[in-house]
């Protein structure tokens, strides 16, 4: 009430600061505001929520992509460290191998050698023996040979020194002529 | 009421007196109209309302016209008008005050674009210190907080809140119930009007007086003081100016999210 | 003697006023030192405060202009 009696003898005189407003710029301003309110909600904030919304999306999908590529790039480098491991095993197992394989061959080719040695040993002992086997013997019936020649040789004729040494001689040499 | 006083004495030149002071705001109008037996005059006033708000809705709609998921400058000053109304609602009325917050921003941008006509070169006159701009835009508040009220607890319940706020003896009721209802339904309304209105038509006067008194000094050399001092000060004015404009669109935005979460619990 | 009326009365209005601001900002910077994490909150508390007791020096304003 008190403010009514107020504002009527405000409105009132001229000489002051209105305080009831005035009815076109109530109107103008509501129709300005309205419009205004309306532009904000209809065309603005449909527009800014759905870019806050594909942001945040953007963003989790950036920090989801994110995270599938450390663990990605986790996997590779466990792969490739186990590649290395792998690669480095092999290596020693290879020259491992090799190791083995070479001192097997060594071994085999020393092995082999030394019984062919033994076996070209054992061929020359046994083909001297058999010369030597066949030499006596050969020997032996040549001897059985020559001595009864020589002495039938000398039953035959009466021989003089020179005549003896002469056969002597020429035994030994159609002896060494056999040869 | 404002007499540009012993201007003579001191080498002012100005003849005339501000008086009466509603000079300083009402303006004749421009076109005369008239619709359905009211009269639509479109004054000054309107002029650079409807400028303002064309503005504001213009660098809205542009700015925001193809947002981009990385923000340019631009759009990124814009997101931090509207994510500063949005923290207001978050932190005053909580996760349901989302959906207020285009109304918050509206109300805070629309306040602050025609405060601002009161420092703006060649306006200089803010539509706020006008009466219908804060009782316009106090009156939306008071629909709001009220509407919400109904909406959240029932034509009964928010009223009969409002009049019989619980945890009170009885007796006490006598005194406290028109205290309540003239306080949240009337005075609520009346202090976000008051408020506005009377910071817009305190600044203005400020400004101008500022202003005046450099204009009305200048003209002879014994004044010459007078007017460099007002014209040193002037800068502080105005940015002090800025700063009550800015404070003012902050404070209605939020003293309007403190009503609205008031009016969503129980008293 | 010339001038208003309302000049004293605005001036007395800005007493109750004053006294209210100085309080409310003293309190307010006081618990701000003693915990500053509550800050934010206790500021804008803070204004909501200044904004209420500012309305009834600028009513004193205004109506020493409109009466």
């Amino acid at each position: 009430m008190l403010l009514a009696t107020i504002i009527l003898a405000v409105e009132e005189d001229p000489d002051s600061i209105a305080l009831l407003p005035d009815a076109a710029e109530l109107i103008w301003g509501f129709f300005a505001f309205g419009l205004l309110m309306l532009a904000i909600i209809k065309f603005v904030f449909p527009k800014l929520n759905q870019t806050l919304e594909d942001r945040s999306a953007a963003i989790q999908g950036k920090l989801e992509e994110a995270d599938s590529k450390l663990a990605d790039a986790e996997e590779a480098k466990r792969r490739y460290e186990e590649s290395i491991a792998d690669a480095q095993g092999d290596a020693n197992r290879i020259v491992e191998e090799a190791k083995a394989s070479a001192d097997a061959l060594r071994a085999e080719a020393r092995e082999r050698a030394e019984a062919e040695a033994q076996h070209i040993i054992e061929r020359a002992q046994a083909d001297v023996s058999a010369e030597r086997d066949r030499a006596l013997q050969e020997l032996r019936t040549q001897v059985g040979a020559i001595s009864v020649e020589l002495a039938s040789r000398i039953v035959e004729r009466e021989l003089d020194d020179a005549t003896h040494a002469g056969l002597v001689d020429e035994y030994i040499q159609r002896l060494s002529n056999q040869n | 009421m404002i007499n540009v006083i012993a201007a003579a004495e001191f080498g002012g030149e100005f003849e005339g007196v501000l008086e009466p002071i509603n000079q300083l705001f009402n303006f004749p109008p421009i076109f005369e109209l008239s619709l359905f037996g009211l009269d639509l005059s479109i004054n000054r006033t309107i002029l650079i309302a409807w400028l303002m708000m064309a503005i504001v809705a213009g660098v809205f709609l542009y700015g925001l016209r193809n947002p981009q998921i990385v923000p340019g400058k631009f759009q990124a000053f814009l997101e931090m008008i509207v994510d500063f109304n949005r923290q207001i609602a978050l932190d005053i009325i909580g996760p349901k005050g989302l959906k207020f917050v285009p109304l918050l921003t509206t109300l805070f941008v629309g306040i602050f674009a025609l405060n601002i006509a009161k420092i703006t070169p060649l306006l200089m006159l803010p539509p706020t210190s006008r009466a219908a701009w804060p009782i316009f835009l106090a009156a939306i508040a008071w629909l709001v907080y009220v509407g919400v009220g109904i909406k959240e607890q029932g034509f009964l319940g928010y009223f009969g809140g409002i009049a019989f706020p619980s945890g009170v003896p009885k007796a006490l009721y006598i005194i406290l119930t028109p205290i309540e209802i003239v306080s949240t339904l009337i005075l609520r309304p009346f202090t976000l009007f008051v408020r506005l209105f009377a910071n817009m038509v305190a600044g203005h006067i400020l400004v101008v007086i500022t202003l005046v008194t450099i204009h009305v000094f200048l003209p002879s050399p014994a004044g010459w003081p007078i007017a460099a001092f007002a014209f040193i000060a002037s800068p502080l004015v105005f940015g002090f100016e800025l700063f009550i404009i800015g404070l003012q669109a902050y404070i209605f935005s939020m003293l309007t999210a403190v009503y609205i979460s008031s009016s969503m619990e129980a008293h | 003697m010339e001038g208003s009326l309302n000049v004293i009365g605005y001036g007395l209005a800005t007493l109750g006023p004053a006294i209210g601001l100085g309080m409310l900002i003293g309190k307010a910077l006081e618990s701000m030192a003693r915990q500053p994490e509550a800050a934010g909150m206790v500021r804008t508390t803070m204004f909501i405060g200044i904004a209420v007791v500012e309305a009834l020096a600028l009513l004193g304003f205004v109506l020493a202009f409109a009466l």
